[in-house]
């Protein structure tokens, strides 16, 4: 009756958990779900600012799918040759990438008429001072020289438009902005040795996509072989966010055959020597399988949305999860073959369930701290973790007493010897002996911990090739581009409000290039100065030129007043008030239009973009720079995500202590005042492993915090196993803490190996953390 | 993205005098012929009369002066009247100097433009003639010892900013019109024109090498 009542229940979750496969399948490949990979969605709801969001959205869209390459050569037309060869293979796949085109001469021709149409309101900052400080005699002399050399100041437009040459002065401050310059209808820059043409492309797939990395990487490979084969001596260098994630996720695949299969046949043959059989990882795979499944569906149907870190702590997490097959199975191999055959499912069952459920509740209750930190993938994390483990136990409970009766697992001798292995262990003792270890730890842990140093730097998480990096850096040289990651956020009521902002913050940041700590700036009102400004630009100009300077002129090339009048009236009519519109509008703005932000809400934004900036240490200085002036915001992505993994960490190292407490309550309930056994072995091998990265100066970040969490889970389960079965001469207990922790070294420990620093770290912590569990567990136990 | 408007002036007077040691190259059938008749010195010195006819100023403004070009190191060009001023063109910059001071510079590095003339420059001095050809279509004439040429700038971009540069000479350029599409018009006679290492005094090669 018994039997047909549990395999009753192991058609019921058969049923749901088909029901879960096929809404799981619904979600990625009908609706094809993504994870969210927004890192700002990992701050808590009201730090949120949708104006610092669409500023960062704004500029990772821009950085994220762009892929720039420079094709060179000694010879301009060589390069030419050789980038229409590149080119050319890239076009076969628009669907992927485009080419941005620039047609030159519309570029030169509409930015002309639009400000030549304001020429008076527009003066560089040097030319501001010159007009205040220097004598009408300087303007004559500048003038002069205009008119006499062959090739005087570049021109802009007709002489007599602009004798004292103010304009094209000004048209000459803003070329220098970039050192790239339209020739032949392509983009040019140069360094000393050769020409190179820029070609600018846009991915079409996201950057993170396997489609991307997959078709792309290829494609570009080609376009650079066809490049190389036109023009043999042709440079290719690329850069973009697609090539250094495809680099990582091909390091990814690499390393999950090696590292992965390495663990997998570890695993493997674990389980053969112990069990004879491979049903046990099937078993086990089965539960962890649907666990995942669960806690994904769960989340989607309450959420809507999961987080990509959610997502991968999530899944680590559920992995204590192996702890319930594992006891399950331990228990049916108990070394009383007559005791454990006579026992039937349900029996066995009744016989486990105090370490499954205390297991269950003490992991639940750990993992739910998660969800009363204010950020939202710690949150997600408690509820995919937490349906996760239920889902799994769940698989446990319905489905092992059905799919192993007493007959299907046979002991083996190497599982027998493990287990019997537990009575030569020794005890922990009140005598000198234990207070010695004890002195003896604690002036190591105190050692280590005040060496212990932390970091959260982003830039630590990924390891780039050299090459990669190079190319990165000489790009940025010859582009003399300013940096993404770090900017000048400003906003205001109006545009002008902004743009008189922007003017303030351009002030402040004069002195810092001239102490180079930054080589310049990118601003819209470098183009178009706030109205204030272009009003008062003519002013100083009608004030300080067309006086005394412009009558001395004309007594110099013998023109008389009627001439002064023509060329001050001719002057005095190019003051059109421009709006940061009339510059966005023209095709010339393409590479400035990425710092005006417009209208975002109920205020106007733009952003300021800065060049040179190479010197991290600095980034203090640019901060404190924002903070005199109203309405300016010093945004730094790295900093930012480097203090949002900050905090994190924080957080989860606060949960973590919190779950031990709160852990240490639920087994009081049922150990009394025996509990502590329970908890030190994770609590000790914690902080073993913290004093080591203390004394080998390895820096605390959050990926180590993770698995200080997956040594808690899976420490107090073995303290509970071995706790529920206190005779020592009882083995299955030790030798289920034996298959788990070995199993748990397989298959995080061995991450250890990665070159992926996160999972390197994840893995390292594990490794250290989970042999130390497994040593010394037995050691706390009772007598 | 970038405007070649500003950077015609240095364009069509980059041009005039590689005109000035190398023949401009050999596009139509009179280029050959034009090429046999110059002469390539290694240093080529004379004076300058300079005329310019500016829309919007009623008398022509008249200079001169004297210019060294040096194969393979720059160009020196000395305005002496109405009032001194020199321009002196190398691979790294270019450079204004009134009074004894530095009137504008403009740095290679800053402005790409420097090395792309200077490129130009170069490889033209090397004899690598195609390199004009590149950037303009050239018709020409001979008649008896004497040629003339016009210059157009394949891209039209360029050719709309330069506007029309019209050359004429025999052993050597003689003269100059530049004629923009604003309407100003600048005319440049070359005369007195020595070539060798002694055409240039110390001074001018001290300038030219500081």
């Amino acid at each position: 009756m018994n039997n047909s009542k549990s395999k009753f229940i192991a058609l019921i979750w058969l049923l749901i958990v088909i029901l879960l496969l096929g809404y799981n399948a619904y979600l990625w490949f009908d609706k094809r779900i993504t994870p969210n990979t927004d890192i700002l969605a990992l701050l808590p709801a009201e730090q949120r600012d949708p104006v610092l969001q669409q500023a960062f959205d704004h500029m990772v869209d821009t950085a994220q799918q762009r892929i720039i390459v420079l094709v060179g050569a000694t010879d301009w037309t060589q390069a030419v040759r050789a980038a229409d060869a590149y080119s050319a293979v890239i076009s076969t796949r628009p669907d992927l990438l485009t080419l941005n085109n620039f047609a030159t001469e519309k570029i030169q021709n509409d930015w002309l008429t639009t400000f030549a149409k304001g020429r008076l309101n527009l003066l560089t900052p040097d030319q501001q001072i010159a007009l205040h400080t220097q004598p009408a005699s300087y303007w004559v002399d500048t003038a002069l020289r205009n008119l006499y050399s062959p090739f005087a100041a570049p021109k802009l437009g007709a002489w007599q438009d602009d004798p004292f040459g103010l304009f094209s002065t000004w048209g000459q401050a803003r070329a220098q902005e970039t050192p790239v310059r339209p020739r032949d209808g392509k983009l040019f820059v140069a360094d000393k040795d050769r020409s190179y043409v820029l070609l600018i492309m846009n991915l079409h797939p996201s950057a993170f996509s396997m489609t991307a990395q997959t078709a792309v990487m290829p494609l570009l490979a080609l376009a650079a072989t066809a490049a190389q084969k036109t023009v043999p001596q042709s440079e290719i260098i690329s850069s973009g966010v697609v090539l250094h994630a495809a680099i990582a996720s091909q390091q990814a695949r690499h390393e999950m055959s090696t590292i992965g299969i390495g663990s997998l046949l570890g695993i493997i043959l674990l389980t053969w020597l112990t069990f004879r059989s491979l049903k046990p990882i099937l078993l086990i795979a089965s539960s962890l399988m649907v666990g995942c499944l669960g806690a994904l569906a769960i989340c989607w149907l309450i959420l809507g949305q999961i987080h990509l870190l959610t997502l991968v702590f999530g899944a680590s997490l559920i992995g204590i999860a192996q702890d319930y097959g594992i006891y399950f199975l331990c228990g049916r191999l108990r070394e009383d073959k007559a005791a454990s055959a006579a026992m039937d499912s349900t029996q066995l069952l009744r016989y486990l369930w105090p370490g499954l459920y205390l297991t269950l509740a003490a992991a639940i209750v750990g993992y739910m701290g998660l969800a009363l930190t204010p950020f939202p993938a710690l949150r997600q994390m408690a509820l995919f973790s937490g349906v996760g483990l239920l889902f799994a136990w769940l698989t446990v409970l319905c489905w092992f007493p059905v799919l192993v009766q007493p007959h299907t697992l046979t002991i083996t001798r190497f599982a027998n010897q493990f287990a019997a292995s537990r009575a030569h262990w020794p005890l922990l003792q009140k005598n000198k002996i234990t207070f010695f270890v004890i002195l003896l730890f604690f002036v190591f842990a105190l050692i280590g911990w005040s060496r212990l140093t932390v970091n959260d730097d982003i830039r630590t998480l990924q390891k780039p090739p050299q090459l990669l990096i190079d190319n990165d850096i000489k790009i940025s040289k010859l582009l003399d581009a300013p940096t993404l990651a770090q900017f000048y956020l400003v906003r205001g009521a109006t545009p002008e409000i902004v743009l008189q902002r922007e003017e303030a913050l351009a002030k402040q940041l004069q002195p810092l290039i001239e102490q180079h700590i930054i080589s310049g700036y990118q601003a819209i009102s470098n183009w178009i100065p706030s109205l204030q400004t272009q009003t008062a630009n003519q002013k100083l100009i009608a004030q300080k030129i067309l006086t005394q300077p412009l009558q001395d002129l004309a007594v110099k090339i013998g023109e008389d007043n009627t001439w002064v009048t023509t060329i001050k009236n001719r002057t005095l009519a190019a003051t059109t008030l421009l709006t940061p519109d009339d510059f966005l509008k023209t095709s010339a703005s393409e590479p400035w239009r990425y710092l005006w932000l417009g209208k975002v809400g109920d205020e106007y934004a733009s952003i300021v973009a800065l060049r040179g900036l190479n010197n991290y240490s600095n980034l203090p200085i640019l901060q404190q720079t924002a903070n005199k002036i109203n309405g300016i915001q010093w945004v730094d992505k790295i900093g930012d995500i480097s203090s949002i993994l900050g905090h994190y960490r924080q957080y989860m190292g606060w949960v973590i202590v919190c779950a031990y407490a709160a852990i240490y309550g639920l087994l009081y309930w049922r150990y009394r005042r025996h509990a502590w056994r329970v908890l030190m072995p994770p609590a000790v091998a914690s902080m073993a492993t913290l004093a080591l990265f203390g004394l080998f100066g390895i820096p605390l970040q959050l990926f180590h915090v993770l698995a200080f969490m997956l040594i808690l889970g899976l420490g107090v389960d073995y303290g509970i196993f071995l706790q529920e079965q206190a005779d020592r001469h009882e083995g299955f207990a030790w030798l289920a803490v034996g298959l788990s922790a070995v199993s748990a070294l397989l298959s995080f420990g061995l991450l250890s190996l990665s070159k992926t620093p996160p999972l390197h770290a994840f893995g390292l912590t594990m490794l250290i953390g989970m042999s130390i569990v497994w040593l010394i567990a037995p050691c706390f136990m009772l007598e | 993205m970038k405007k070649t408007g500003k950077n015609t002036t240095i364009y069509s007077f980059i041009l005039i005098l590689m005109m000035m040691i190398a023949a401009p190259a050999y596009a139509a059938a009179p280029v050959a012929q034009i090429q046999a008749m110059l002469e390539k010195p290694q240093v080529l010195c004379g004076r300058f009369d300079q005329t310019k006819q500016l829309l919007g100023i009623k008398k022509p403004l008249a200079s001169n002066g004297r210019f060294c070009v040096v194969a393979g190191k720059g160009i020196l060009w000395q305005t002496l009247q109405p009032f001194p001023n020199t321009l002196r063109l190398t691979p790294d910059a270019i450079v204004q100097i009134q009074n004894g001071k530095v009137a504008m510079r403009l740095d290679a590095n800053q402005e790409p433009v420097v090395r792309m003339i200077n490129n130009v420059l170069f490889s033209l001095l090397a004899g690598d003639l195609s390199q004009l050809n590149k950037l303009f279509t050239i018709n020409g004439s001979v008649q008896n010892n004497s040629w003339q040429v016009a210059l157009t700038a394949r891209d039209p971009a360029l050719a709309k900013a330069i506007g029309n540069i019209s050359l004429a000479g025999s052993q050597h350029v003689k003269k100059v019109t530049m004629l923009e599409t604003s309407g100003d018009r600048t005319d440049i006679l070359f005369s007195a024109m020595q070539s060798g290492n002694a055409a240039m005094t110390t001074a001018e090669r001290v300038l030219l090498e500081q």
